[in-house]
């Protein structure tokens, strides 16, 4: 295998309740791009590699973890994410109008340099099941209305649907494909402070004897 | 009697509880795993109304309740968290400008939802200078030690992963006008020239004790002496001067009073020397963006990954333990099965049972136009600095104790810094002794140049002075008082400052061990006391202590409460998904930590016996 560079992007999900983000992810992450790996339990969060062209991208993708419900995401959320993605349903409108808001929220709380991605989920419940075409009404969302907001906002754009897999690879590809090469390292970048040398990793003692994982805690 | 067994019908035990997070695992052939919390799911849609019933109603969002929310839920209880606030940390929030003004303004006018709290007083010159996200201040800032039950349980419970640690090595003591830093490392002691042989032996030997006090062999010697004063132990024991006596006492023990045991202060001291050198060639730690908020905000989340519904913005009016329903003030109601936390600081209006809190943490901080970095250690942020009793003009009874952030902590921009300042003294003695400390580092700061040159050795006759009249090179840490009216009459400029009382239940004599108090958990409804909150379980304010110790214990304290032991607290098998999650590599901080080695069979014991092995501070 070669070793080719590999860059961390935190990547936050946000949209409202029961639009698909975490099914999304699932799609993403357990559909394999290297290996089928079960999420385990008690995970910070889930992560998924993939190789665009020479770079190889590790992806910790951050679920809303039910914190959404109310709309209370902690300011450690949007902490440093490098990309998110916003989630609508197409049948749903509301989830539409909450997903400007998302995106003034993230606007608000993230870098100023975040990779937002509009996704527009559940793209089969508008397709019929025997001809495969989008049957009459049952879209609520136009593919124009989310294009739009998309341009306004400068955000990439996808019609997904987590359920065929439809367009999911392709919406972490693009954002891969935005992550600047050097992204580590401009990691603190909204800080203007240069302080990646004095981070210290808890689970990397110098003497591996003392809190070691079976401490009595 | 009829009456009790209908109590007992209505309750479910906590052995019917839902299964744990690690019984409700995946089989292998199922396709969804749990770790994605079913509330996100594409066929379980919800609706952002309150929940009908939980096991557990926690309000309040500080650390105390937010690691106890994370312990319930892996636990499998169904908790409901709350906070009377539309932000997370309560009582130990990191807050931006704008926030702690809304918070100052609540405090005085004591709206529920910020007892504990009163005379916060608060300046920021006009125009203000001030973008107010541009800042995390902490309401109690705290240092984690390398060695503590919570960093370990941190790193158990993966909690870690949500949050980035920067070290402090630099604890200064402030002594005849100047910031002086211990040799506290073995290694220092040995190379310290300004040390005598004979006051090295002395402090080796008190060092090796630190380590022993509590072996076989010391345990007559400690029941005799270990309730008694230390200063006064060390100082019939030791030849050591009230200067090392200081640090060692208030600056490496972080002791808040004079006062202190001998145990106690023991204990202390030891907490800081077996930090040393986990991580590197430093004690302790912090987390960036703020501190106890920013650790309550990553146990919120582990806590809502393993189901914890989280609503904010949502005081409670009433409990009552009859119907076991409680009520929130914009009328919605939740059935409660087990049990109510609240944190005292978000007692329902009218609370009869709130724990007494008679004990007080006076505390200023303050944003100076000054990057402040020849306080902080090569390649760090912060330090720390403590004013050691009847140090300050005020002639303060008990120490000042100082913490320092400077930008690189991701607490304000660059060019400036945040000074915490904090004391038990109380009232207006203890506003007193802050404003003579911070007069002090104001002084300090203001004769260190900004241009460096501090890593050479200077004498009285380096100093330069400019044409100007302004001089190039000063090192106060040496210079000390010789050069105090020797430094320009520069002002200082203070962008904020803010000055509070803050009352705890905890003894600061016990706050490094967390002893919980016993009023707040008179719960049992028999002695409680018919009002809002009768049958409530309360959690303390914050102690007195500026280090993170004694939190996890009362949060054991009040899980034991709860779930009627702690055997299962945080018994779940975390694991990474990702093995190469923790890049390896020489953490930072590690410069120098081997240095003069060679001087070590120099030193002997009275006993002729060498200091080699006994005196390793890894334990």
């Amino acid at each position: 295998m070669s070793h080719t560079k590999q860059t961390s992007v935190k990547l936050v999900l946000l949209g409202e309740a029961a639009v698909g983000k975490s099914s999304l992810v699932l799609r993403f992450v357990s559909n394999d791009f290297q290996e089928n790996k079960e999420p385990t339990i008690g995970a910070a969060f889930l992560t998924q590699r993939c190789t665009i062209g020479s770079k190889t991208i590790k992806f910790e993708i951050w679920d809303t973890a039910g914190q959404e419900r109310f709309a209370n995401l902690a300011p450690l959320y949007y902490r440093n994410a490098q990309a998110a993605l916003v989630v609508y349903d197409i049948t749903k409108p509301a989830s539409f109008i909450k997903a400007r808001r998302w995106v003034n929220e993230l606007r608000e709380n993230a870098n100023k340099n975040i990779i937002i991605a509009l996704v527009a989920n559940k793209y089969d419940l508008v397709l019929s099941e025997e001809s495969g075409e989008e049957v009459d009404g049952a879209r609520k969302v136009s593919i124009e209305e989310g294009q739009n907001l998309a341009d306004e906002e400068g955000l990439l754009f996808f019609e997904t649907s987590a359920k065929t897999s439809y367009n999911v690879n392709e919406v972490f590809m693009a954002i891969g494909e935005k992550i600047p090469d050097n992204a580590n390292k401009n990691n603190n970048a909204d800080t203007s402070v240069n302080s990646g040398t004095n981070r210290i990793d808890l689970n990397s003692p110098v003497d591996p004897n003392v809190n070691s994982q079976n401490c009595a805690c | 009697m009829a009456a009790s067994v209908d109590t007992t019908l209505r309750r479910p035990s906590m052995a019917e509880r839902r299964p744990s997070m690690a019984e409700r695992r995946p089989s292998m052939n199922t396709r969804r795993p749990s770790v994605i919390p079913h509330l996100a799911g594409i066929e379980d849609p919800v609706f952002p109304s309150t929940p009908e019933d939980c096991d557990v109603l926690i309000c309040g969002t500080g650390l105390v309740e937010s690691i106890l929310s994370a312990a319930l839920s892996w636990a499998g209880t169904n908790v409901l968290h709350v906070d009377s606030n539309p932000y997370y940390g309560d009582t130990t929030a990191t807050m931006t400008i704008e926030q702690i003004k809304a918070w100052c303004h609540n405090v005085n006018l004591n709206t529920p939802g910020f007892h504990g709290f009163a005379k916060a007083l608060m300046y920021i010159p006009r125009p203000a200078k001030l973008n107010s996200r541009d800042y995390s201040i902490d309401l109690t800032p705290r240092l984690l030690f390398a060695k503590s039950d919570l960093l370990s349980l941190m790193v158990k419970s993966r909690v870690y992963r949500y949050l980035e640690f920067q070290s402090i090595s630099n604890f200064h003591t402030f002594e005849n006008d100047t910031f002086g830093k211990m040799s506290s490392s073995k290694e220092e002691i040995f190379t310290d020239q300004s040390l005598s042989l004979a006051t090295k032996r002395s402090l080796m030997k008190l060092m090796k004790f630190v380590f022993e006090y509590d072996s076989e062999g010391n345990k007559q010697l400690m029941a005799e002496f270990g309730p008694t004063p230390f200063l006064k132990f060390v100082n019939d024991k030791y030849k050591l001067s009230d200067a090392q006596v200081n640090e060692l006492c208030f600056t490496l023990g972080l002791a808040p009073t004079p006062d202190i045991s001998t145990l106690a202060a023991l204990a202390r001291i030891r907490r800081y020397l077996i930090s040393f050198n986990v991580y590197g060639s430093f004690p302790a730690l912090y987390s960036k963006f703020g501190g106890p908020g920013e650790l309550s905000q990553g146990f919120c989340r582990s806590a809502a990954v393993a189901g914890a519904t989280y609503k904010l913005d949502s005081p409670i009016k009433s409990y009552d333990p009859s119907t076991q329903k409680v009520t929130f003030r914009d009328g919605t109601k939740v059935n409660v099965a087990e049990k109510v936390v609240c944190s005292a600081s978000q007692a329902p209006e009218g609370a009869k049972n709130v724990p007494e809190r008679k004990h007080q943490v006076n505390r200023l901080i303050t944003i100076v136009e000054r990057s402040c970095k020849e306080w902080f250690n090569e390649g760090e942020s912060a330090s720390v600095v403590v004013f050691p009793p009847k140090s300050l003009d005020s002639m303060n009874n008990y120490p000042v104790q100082v913490i320092i952030m400077g930008a690189g902590s991701g607490c304000c921009p660059a060019g400036q810094c945040i000074w915490y300042l904090s004391t038990i003294e109380k009232d207006q003695r203890g506003r007193k002794d802050l404003e003579s400390a911070l007069k002090k580092m104001e002084d300090s700061i203001l004769r260190e140049s900004e241009d460096g040159g501090f890593d050479v050795d200077l004498t009285e006759d380096d100093v330069i002075v400019r044409p100007d009249g302004s001089l190039s090179v000063i090192n106060s840490v040496k210079l000390g008082k010789s050069f105090k009216e020797f430094a320009p009459k520069e002002k200082l400029t203070y962008l904020f400052k803010l000055m509070f009382t803050q009352f705890t239940s905890i003894d600061p004599l016990d706050s490094h061990t967390g002893a919980p108090s016993t009023t707040s958990f008179d719960d049992n409804g028999k002695n409680s006391i018919p009002g809002p909150d009768q049958g409530i379980l309360y959690s303390q304010m914050p102690s007195t202590e500026i280090s993170y110790d004694g939190v996890l214990a009362e949060v054991r304290a009040l899980y034991t409460k709860i779930v009627g032991s702690d055997d299962d607290f945080f018994d779940v098998d975390f694991e990474d998904d990702d093995e190469n999650s923790s890049p390896s590599g020489p953490p930072a901080g590690g410069v120098g930590a081997a240095a003069g080695l060679q001087d070590e069979s120099a030193i002997i014991d009275e006993d002729g016996e060498e200091f080699k092995d006994e005196m390793d501070f890894e334990l």
